[in-house]
């Protein structure tokens, strides 16, 4: 009777079971697939600085190629491996990791560079060829985050090491290649295991369930979740794959924080925690890594290193059981130390002021979305090694040029002037302080560094105005309405009387300035700086002629590229090219440039900027710099020496400079005294070539002798080699010359 | 009135109409007893880069970047051309060669106003006589032509047979 009653109830059982669980395993097989194969994985977007091409002739030494390759990630170590590099007397010797560039991929080559001085003067390649084009890869400087907070770098399975794919299995999963999801054998050992410890101590899933769990359901260890994972993993089995599974696996595996940001898949795992490509691991970094798959905060190898390399070592040992690496790798393996890059993080971080420019310049063009989510690669323009001497010219100078400990703030903007490029910022005086970016964002009174601007003016009317023509340094009184006479004085203290116009620009005399900007306009000298892309404010004080207009750093670099770059105007940017994820470029920012109009005038004043350097206000340069490649340049300090400033170019390179303090109050600097030596500091770390200047056509050069200006000959005592636009030369000649000669000289009409 | 242009073509037109001007002011060539005092007030331009400049006759890189770009374009591939040429162009900025093969990869995209700037740009540093010079205001004229600027253009024309003869003399 009782057993008749049982067996109802279980058949009853089994009915119930069986009705409710043939849906069930239904509706789990179907979301497997669809969620499966519907996946989608959000990718962070990249930035990257510039990438360095290295050849023959690069102006670069060999201390300054070191800073370029440990921030693309590479080390000192045995160039044998990947990603490691060896000092060899004068010369390098590298192994360049491959990298994906948006025009070609690069694989992994070894070369070995020769230096002659800061240069580099033989790149060679294996077999003592002359290396071919050559590209280091690209410091990554940082990310935009996705917004599940999940980053990764997608990489295809036939681009992991087979180490790391066969060592994984060997490691977690020994039947991948012959088990339909789940491998009953190993979870009856697991089982055991653990009932034998009375506590979990072994994990019996397979790789296939593992990703179940980590793709689509809650980490806990109920039966119910291991019974649906068991499912969806034979799911996934009949519908997919092992090369898909398993790819999907290597992409989504849990390998630790940074930060709020979890890391998934050894690629990305690659990049943080050794900071090279997931091809270019050693065993004991592959060994590492796989070690971390069954848990990466409890074995990992920052916060518990001690953990972390024995389960490293045991993994190995695992590796050399299964036959994947002989004894010699083995031991060598196990002999090395965790070789971590601790202080990734921070310096990814440490270029927080640039980033702030390339995300503006992102923003005008995409989506906050589509920059976050779908992994683009965003190439810029920074070159790491600049970066790194901008960061520490003002760390270091500032020290030496303060009244009081930290008193002043600084920024720098470094620019390639011909393309506009931005190389190197800086927005605090403490690299990596998150906050107010003083080069995009400190408005400041710009003082004299707006009087080339003034005299470019002037000099683009040559029937009226020459490099000699004299101006007046005398007291002047402008009437302002409804405001008392304003009466600038001169830096000195002193009127100069009659001074030519060069050397009233190379002094920085104030009252021949304003006299002149009386002259050629106030409206104009606003339009002017419209036309060269920066927005002065809207008051037209005359003031503004000696500076009494707030300019950021960057603004103060984008008037000053056309000078810098002979002629030829284009908007800085920090941006060259955006790729998807693909490798398509989806946004080109190519050199684009347009010559500007009167660039005779332009060519003068230039000249009148090397005076400055030479006999000006910053002739300290002289013994500053321990080369002078035809520095020119302008000092600028305000009012109440505020603020102090310098903005110096050669052919390479333009530098503004910027310091003062953060609550505007009075600080006894001067741009000659304060930026100068900041600036100095900064271009005697960097590489400056000699090149020659351009003049334009109708440039002519004649000697000229004072204080009349007068055309005169080189033997007359004083005269000085000037350039004139043609025509606009002085049309007397000097009591110098021979009298005869001179009625000769004297043309009618003229 | 000081005025940068805020159009292109409006503007080179007005460089060169400025510097044909200027052209027109400078003083005709002195006659033969002005010659001696002509050339004792004249100053030489400054050779500016004191000393021996030594690098390789071709930068290795920037003539498999040029060989690159020429197979570029031969494949109608006027973007990654471009792409090329800008990456030597980071390594020579001032290579007049290299701004002029920009320039006409600029003009076969169309980009009629970048093709003259680095025309011009490739002129400005280049040197100023010779096939190269042709080839610029060769460049030049045709840009100004699509742009619809044909007097500005048949003023490149001219300019473009001066690229036969050899410069003025410097003193």
């Amino acid at each position: 009777m009782i057993a008749k009653l049982l067996s109802r109830l279980l058949i009853f059982v089994l009915g119930l079971a069986l009705g409710t669980l043939g849906p069930w395993l239904w509706w789990l097989d179907r979301e497997a697939g669809h969620r499966f194969a519907e996946r989608q994985w959000t990718q962070a977007s990249r930035v990257y600085a510039r990438p360095l091409e290295l050849y023959p002739g690069l102006a670069l030494g060999p201390d300054d190629l070191v800073i370029e390759m440990q921030a693309a990630g590479l080390q000192s170590g045995n160039p044998q491996d990947i990603g490691r590099f060896q000092r060899r007397g004068a010369g390098l010797d590298i192994h360049v990791p491959g990298f994906s560039f948006p025009d070609t991929t690069q694989p992994p080559q070894r070369v070995q560079l020769e230096f002659s001085g800061n240069q580099v003067s033989a790149v060679r390649g294996e077999n003592d060829t002359a290396a071919r084009l050559l590209r280091l890869p690209p410091a990554e400087l940082g990310n935009l985050m996705p917004l599940d907070d999940r980053d990764r770098t997608l990489v295809a399975l036939a681009d992991f090491p087979p180490l790391l794919v066969t060592g994984i299995q060997a490691v977690e999963d020994r039947q991948f290649n012959h088990h339909h999801g789940i491998d009953p054998r190993g979870m009856l050992r697991a089982a055991w295991a653990n009932l034998r410890h009375g506590q979990v101590v072994q994990g019996g899933s397979t790789i296939t369930q593992q990703l179940v769990k980590n793709l689509f359901l809650e980490p806990d260890r109920k039966l119910l979740r291991k019974f649906n994972e068991a499912i969806m993993a034979i799911s996934l089995e009949r519908r997919f794959g092992k090369a898909e599974i398993l790819e999907a696996y290597l992409n989504e595996v849990y390998l630790g924080q940074d930060g709020a940001t979890a890391i998934h898949g050894f690629g990305r795992a690659s990049e943080h925690y050794f900071g090279l490509p997931v091809q270019a691991l050693s065993p004991d970094q592959i060994a590492l890594l796989v070690g971390m798959a069954r848990g990466a905060s409890w074995y990992h190898p920052i916060r518990n290193p001690e953990r972390a390399k024995a389960r490293r070592d045991r993994v190995l040992g695992m590796f050399f059981e299964t036959g994947l690496i002989d004894s010699t790798t083995h031991d060598r393996s196990v002999a090395r130390p965790l070789d971590i890059q601790s202080d990734r993080q921070r310096r990814s971080r440490r270029h927080g002021e640039f980033l702030d420019l390339v995300a503006r310049q992102l923003r005008r063009d995409y989506r906050d979305r589509d920059l976050r989510d779908t992994g683009l690669r965003i190439f810029t323009t920074l070159a790491p090694s600049a970066q790194s001497h901008a960061e520490r010219a003002l760390t270091e100078s500032l020290p030496r040029v303060e009244a009081s400990p930290d008193e002043l703030q600084g920024a720098i903007v470094l620019v390639e002037p011909a393309s506009g490029e931005v190389r190197a910022l800086v927005g605090d005086r403490r690299p990596g302080q998150r906050g107010f970016n003083r080069a995009l964002d400190a408005r400041r009174s710009v003082g004299s560094v707006i009087k080339p601007f003034v005299y470019l003016l002037a000099l683009a009317q040559p029937d009226r105005f020459n490099l000699v023509t004299p101006l007046q340094d005398q007291p002047i009184s402008v009437p302002i309405a409804g405001q008392p006479d304003w009466q600038p004085r001169n830096y000195d203290g002193q009127s100069h009387g009659e001074v030519p116009l060069l050397d009233a620009l190379a002094h920085s005399y104030n009252q021949a300035t304003v006299h002149l900007g009386l002259d050629v306009g106030l409206a104009d000298l606003f339009r002017l700086l419209r036309q060269l892309g920066v927005e002065p404010g809207s008051d037209p004080h005359p003031s503004a002629f000696l500076g009494a207009l707030s300019l950021t750093p960057m603004q103060v670099a984008q008037l000053y590229q056309p000078l810098a770059a002979e002629g030829y105007s284009t908007p800085l940017r920090a941006i060259t090219q955006v790729v998807d994820s693909d490798g398509q470029a989806i946004g080109r920012y190519p050199m684009r440039m347009r010559p500007i109009r009167d660039r005779e005038a332009l060519a003068l004043l230039d000249y009148a900027l090397r005076q400055a350097v030479t006999d000006g206000t910053a002739r300290s340069l002289s013994w500053r710099l321990q080369s002078d490649p035809g520095v020119r340049g302008k000092t600028g300090t305000t009012n109440d020496l505020r603020d102090a400033w310098f903005v110096g170019y050669t052919r390479d390179w333009l530098g503004v400079v910027w310091t003062g303090r953060d609550d505007h109050a009075a600080a006894n600097i001067s741009g000659a005294a304060t930026a100068v030596p900041v600036w100095a500091t900064l271009f005697d770390q960097l590489p400056l070539t000699e090149q020659p200047t351009h003049w334009p056509e109708s440039i002519e050069w004649y000697w000229v002798d004072w204080p009349t200006p007068l055309l005169a000959a080189e033997e007359c005592p004083g005269a000085r080699a000037v350039p004139f636009i043609a025509g606009s030369q002085p049309d007397e000649l000097s009591p110098c010359l021979n009298s005869s000669q001179r009625s000769r000289w004297r043309r009618g009409g003229r | 009135m000081y005025r940068l242009p805020t159009s292109f073509p409006k503007a080179l037109s007005i460089v060169l109409f400025a510097s044909l001007m200027v052209a027109c002011a400078t003083p005709p060539p002195a006659s033969v007893e002005d010659d001696a005092v002509a050339e004792r007030v004249r100053a030489p331009t400054p050779e500016e880069p004191r000393g021996l400049q030594i690098r390789p006759l071709q930068n290795p890189a920037v003539a498999e970047l040029t060989e690159a770009a020429r197979q570029a374009e031969e494949d109608d591939d006027l973007e990654r051309a471009e792409l090329l040429l800008e990456r030597a162009l980071r390594i020579e900025p001032r290579d007049p060669e290299l701004l002029q093969h920009l320039a006409e990869v600029s003009f076969n995209q169309q980009d009629w106003e970048q093709a003259e700037s680095h025309a011009s740009r490739s002129f400005d540093v280049g040197p100023r006589v010779g096939e190269l010079c042709r080839r610029n205001w060769q460049t030049i004229a045709m840009a100004r032509e699509q742009m619809g600027y044909r007097h500005s253009a048949e003023l490149a024309r001219e300019r473009l047979e001066a690229c036969r003869v050899e410069p003025p003399p410097r003193y």
